[in-house]
């Protein structure tokens, strides 16, 4: 009889309370499996919502806040011409980093999304935020480095910028490309914290050697 | 047995797991269906975003009381309670828009703003320097916006038919009592301050907010930059001068320091002059800027400068044929400015600042010396209380306090006259937000002045509503006291304020980054200070029986969307105005006004060149002056006045900027009317000299460099 009540208080205790991380890791890691297959605006703004729902579930939580934010950003980039919806998505970005910022100040991660989010509201207008974004971005980039020197998510913004500086300046960006080869070469061996941990930036780290000279 | 009963529990809470309630519907707003909305239990993983059609389905196993909510981006999210036991659940949600401020209507009337990047604002800070004619000076950009005259020989503002004396210039919230250089009579000026020191720049042409007093026709209010973002060294190489900055970081606060040092000397022997130089003007400043953070929400700050200015020039003496005189001046001007601005608590603010000016004119010419000393104070405090999102409220009280000393002093005798006046003055203002669509801003103003011993009470009314989608039309009334020009006010106290009543009423529309602005306004000039003869120097001399009116037609395009790269704007005004004032015999055209007035602007990024052009043309119609010698007061007519202007900066490296600027590229002849003799000749006839510009065209060349310990930070802003 003892062992019957111990096993309806384990079940009962896999129902409720420890249930809760179970759905919360299930819930996480089928949202972050739809990152693949957003297409359009609407797509991301539907997988941002996801999590920001699973953020408003766990309130403790700032991983899914960081997606939430992440897929807001994306959708900056997305939107084709208006700048007004751009900054927008970007404020609505931006409120969810503020409240990692509160929850996480520890995590390199996170000024690694703001140093992404000063690039995007770069792009809405460079002409105009040039200065003021671009050294912003660096100094949330250099931050999350100086927490986490080995980050590569850190290290590709990084050298995004720094391309994109040296090609406005009419100099060779592949300068840089000893280094972007480097970091995609050592890429897996930065091993995220958790599977839920962000894990993003291989593509761009790709995308930047693509851009090289074959023979460098 | 135990296995049995365990069985049946499981079997129990899995058959509770899987009795789903479905629930469905259609999210729209007052536009029609909204996709992308976000449906959700509150504190569950079930929810959905809204499709294509604004339509979501989710499935829920939840039973019982839940809550579910609606939300989408500047929406007010939409909160239900439901008690699922099961049966499928179908909704139509309709969300209202959620009031944002940002992108609610705002009060255009008068008013060109150029700041925070997110409003839609017509002017950016970057346009402040970035105007060819202006050559980094905040004035001269104002003058290419409708509402304003070009007076080439001045280069002071004058808006919509007002004098320059009825424009005030504000710096973070005070009062800045001496805004020019000096300069010789007949000489342009040039606003005092650099304009990278400003992050948002008001400037209104009329109609203004209860907070600012004593202008009659324009403020122009400046706002400094934040914390600095990187410590840095930035040096400047300019064709007339040299000039260095550092900036110091901590974690709360920042220190700048600027020295420079400018003579238009090397660049006179060049360029050939006009006028007679003696001594070639320079000018060298000290200034130092700090920012301290102060708890959660407050910022200090507080600048310092001190200017030194001089020059000799040589002159005709009018009164004495043949006969030339030196013209000195030297200047001295001390400016503090100080503020603090926290938040008390979630519902309010407060700002308060003050400054200082003390401002020294020692002119000597011919075997006369004329001292003129301005002591300035001004401090404020203003509280706003953020009564909710519709209703804000301002309170602030201020204290002015000015001391003008005039010595004169000719071989044997010597005229000593000074005055000091205390203006105390409070105001009151509600911005009420009837709704998105709707904005009144009711505020009233009192000020009392001991050296006048006068009050006066005001009333500011503004408006604003949208009419369409893009378009709104705003309005605004007040009354504007101003006091009586300090010239008069060394010789009389039974002066009362200058006065004048505004109304302006103006549309503007904005869509896919083109902007269209008109304007109508009608000023009503009443008890203008007169001087009825020529004896200055009697109280009985003054009295308010001037008067006078102003009226016309501003009109503004600007587009950055047809020519890519391209930014240009159009400013037209037509004003009518007359007046009777100071020495006036009767109502006239006053001859700082133009009655056309035009300015091209156009900006140009070449991506290849990493440059940056631009290039203005600014036309203003002949004005009046008087000639003396004739019946007509103010019956002659100057040339008008044209002019293009080129820019050019170079973007060399990230951290090394290239400029180059030309006025008046043309040549176009400026003439602004004649200086005529205080006395008439032996003939009978006042002696003349035309009043001209010091060499037709203007050149500069510069190079900024940035130097930083990364090495990235660069003056793409510092541009002009």
């Amino acid at each position: 009889m003892k062992n019957t009540f111990l096993s309806i208080a384990i079940i009962f205790l896999a129902l409720s309370g420890k249930s809760q991380s179970k759905e919360f890791a299930g819930a996480m890691g089928e949202a972050l499996g739809q990152y693949a297959s957003c297409k359009t605006v609407a797509d991301m703004q539907a997988l941002g919502n996801r999590f920001g729902l699973i953020a408003n579930a766990e309130k403790s939580e700032w991983l899914p806040l960081y997606y939430h934010s992440h897929c807001y950003i994306l959708m900056s980039f997305m939107e084709p011409t208006d700048a007004k919806k751009k900054d927008e998505y970007l404020d609505e970005a931006e409120k969810s980093i503020e409240k990692i910022l509160a929850l996480a100040p520890n995590e390199a991660e996170v000024y690694v999304l703001q140093g992404f989010c000063y690039t995007a509201r770069l792009v809405v207008n460079p002409m105009e935020r040039g200065q003021k974004y671009s050294m912003l971005s660096s100094q949330s980039l250099g931050k999350a480095l100086a927490m986490e020197p080995g980050n590569p998510r850190a290290k590709v913004l990084k050298l995004q910028n720094d391309m994109g500086t040296a090609r406005f300046f009419g100099n060779d960006p592949s300068e840089y490309c000893g280094q972007a080869k480097e970091l995609l070469a050592k890429w897996d061996d930065f091993k995220p914290k958790s599977p839920l941990y962000p894990n993003w930036g291989k593509d761009q780290a790709e995308g930047l050697v693509k851009g090289c000279p074959e023979t460098k | 047995m135990k296995t049995y009963l365990a069985l049946i529990l499981i079997a129990l809470s899995t058959l509770q797991v899987f009795s789903q309630t479905a629930i469905s519907g259609t999210v729209y707003d007052k536009n029609g269906t909204l996709p992308g909305a976000n449906v959700y239990l509150e504190g569950t993983y079930d929810g959905v975003s809204a499709d294509s059609s604004g339509k979501f389905s989710f499935k829920t196993s939840k039973t019982g009381k839940v809550t579910l909510k609606a939300e989408y981006i500047s929406h007010k999210p939409y909160i239900q309670e439901f008690e699922l036991n099961g049966k499928p659940i179908k909704l139509e949600i309709s969300l209202e828009d959620e009031f944002v401020k940002l992108n609610a209507v705002t009060i255009t009337a008068g008013t060109f703003e150029a700041g925070d990047k997110k409003r839609a604002n017509i002017l950016t800070p970057l346009d402040m320097i970035t105007t060819a004619g202006a050559v980094g000076d905040v004035y001269g950009a104002l003058q290419s916006l409708p509402g304003t005259t070009t007076n080439g020989e001045s280069g002071k503002l004058f808006v919509k038919g007002g004098d320059s004396e009825e424009s005030q210039t504000y710096i973070d919230g005070s009062l800045v009592y001496a805004p020019y250089s000096s300069a010789a009579p007949n000489m342009s000026v040039r606003g005092r301050f650099n304009p990278f020191m400003f992050k948002g720049t008001i400037f209104s042409t009329g109609g203004y907010s209860a907070e600012y007093g004593q202008a009659l026709s324009s403020v122009l209010i400046l706002n400094t930059n934040d914390m600095p973002a990187e410590e840095q060294l930035d040096l400047s190489i300019m064709s007339v001068g040299l000039g260095v900055a550092g900036t110091k970081l901590w974690k709360t606060g920042a220190v700048t320091a600027t020295l420079s040092y400018n003579n238009l000397g090397p660049y006179m022997w060049v360029v050939p002059q006009n006028y007679g130089w003696v001594s070639y003007p320079s000018n060298s400043e000290g200034a130092f800027s700090l920012r301290q953070k102060t708890g959660k929400t407050g910022m200090l700050k507080l600048y310092s400068s001190f200017t030194n200015s001089r020059y000799t020039i040589n002159q005709e003496d009018l009164n004495r044929e043949g006969q030339f005189y030196d013209y000195a001046l030297s200047n001295d001007n001390y400016f503090l400015n100080a503020s603090w601005k926290s938040g008390l608590g979630k519902k309010w603010n407060i700002a308060t600042s003050a400054s200082f000016t003390n401002n020294k004119d020692d002119i000597a010419y011919d075997t006369i010396s004329v001292d003129k000393l301005l002591c300035g104070a001004h401090v404020k405090n203003v509280f706003t209380n953020f009564y909710n999102e519709m209703v804000t409220l301002h309170i602030g009280a201020e204290f002015f306090t000015k001391t003008y000393s005039q010595k004169y002093s000719a071989s044997t005798k010597l005229i000593a006259n000074t005055f000091t006046n205390n203006t105390s003055s409070a105001f009151a203002e509600a911005e009420i937000y009837v709704s998105s669509k709707l904005v009144a801003r009711v505020g009233a103003r009192a000020e009392y002045s001991g050296y006048l011993r006068k009050a006066n009470l005001v009333p500011r009314i503004s408006a604003a509503y949208k009419v369409s989608k893009n378009g709104q039309l705003s309005l605004a009334y007040g009354w504007f006291y101003q006091d009586p020009t300090d010239d008069y006010l060394l010789y009389t106290n039974t002066l009362d304020y200058d006065r004048a009543d505004h109304y302006t009423l103006s549309y503007q529309t904005s869509k896919n980054e083109r902007t269209f602005r008109a304007e109508v306004y009608y000023k009503d000039y009443r008890k203008l200070a007169k001087l009825n003869s020529n004896a200055f120097y009697l109280p009985e001399s003054y009295s308010n029986s001037g008067y006078g009116y102003a009226k016309g037609i501003d009109v503004f395009w600007r587009d950055k969307k047809t020519i890519k790269n391209g930014d240009y704007w159009i400013s037209y005004s037509f004003i009518d105005t007359k007046r009777d004032y100071k020495n006036y015999p009767a109502l006239v055209v006053p001859g700082f006004a133009s009655k056309h007035n035009f300015a091209a602007v156009y900006k140009h990024w070449f991506g290849g060149l990493r440059s940056y052009l631009s290039a203005n043309f600014k036309y203003s119609s002949p004005r009046v002056y008087n000639n003396p010698n004739s019946e007509v007061f103010n019956g002659e007519h100057t040339k008008p006045y044209r002019s293009v202007d080129v820019s050019w900066s170079f973007l060399f490296k990230q951290n090394i900027i290239l400029y180059g600027a030309v006025t008046n590229v043309f040549g176009f002849k400026q003439g602004y009317g004649n200086s005529y003799a205080s006395v008439p000749d032996e003939q009978g006839v006042y002696r003349s000299s035309p009043i001209t510009v010091g060499a037709d065209r203007f050149f500069i060349v510069a190079c900024f460099i940035t130097l930083s310990k990364k090495g990235e930070a660069n003056q793409i802003d510092k541009i002009d």
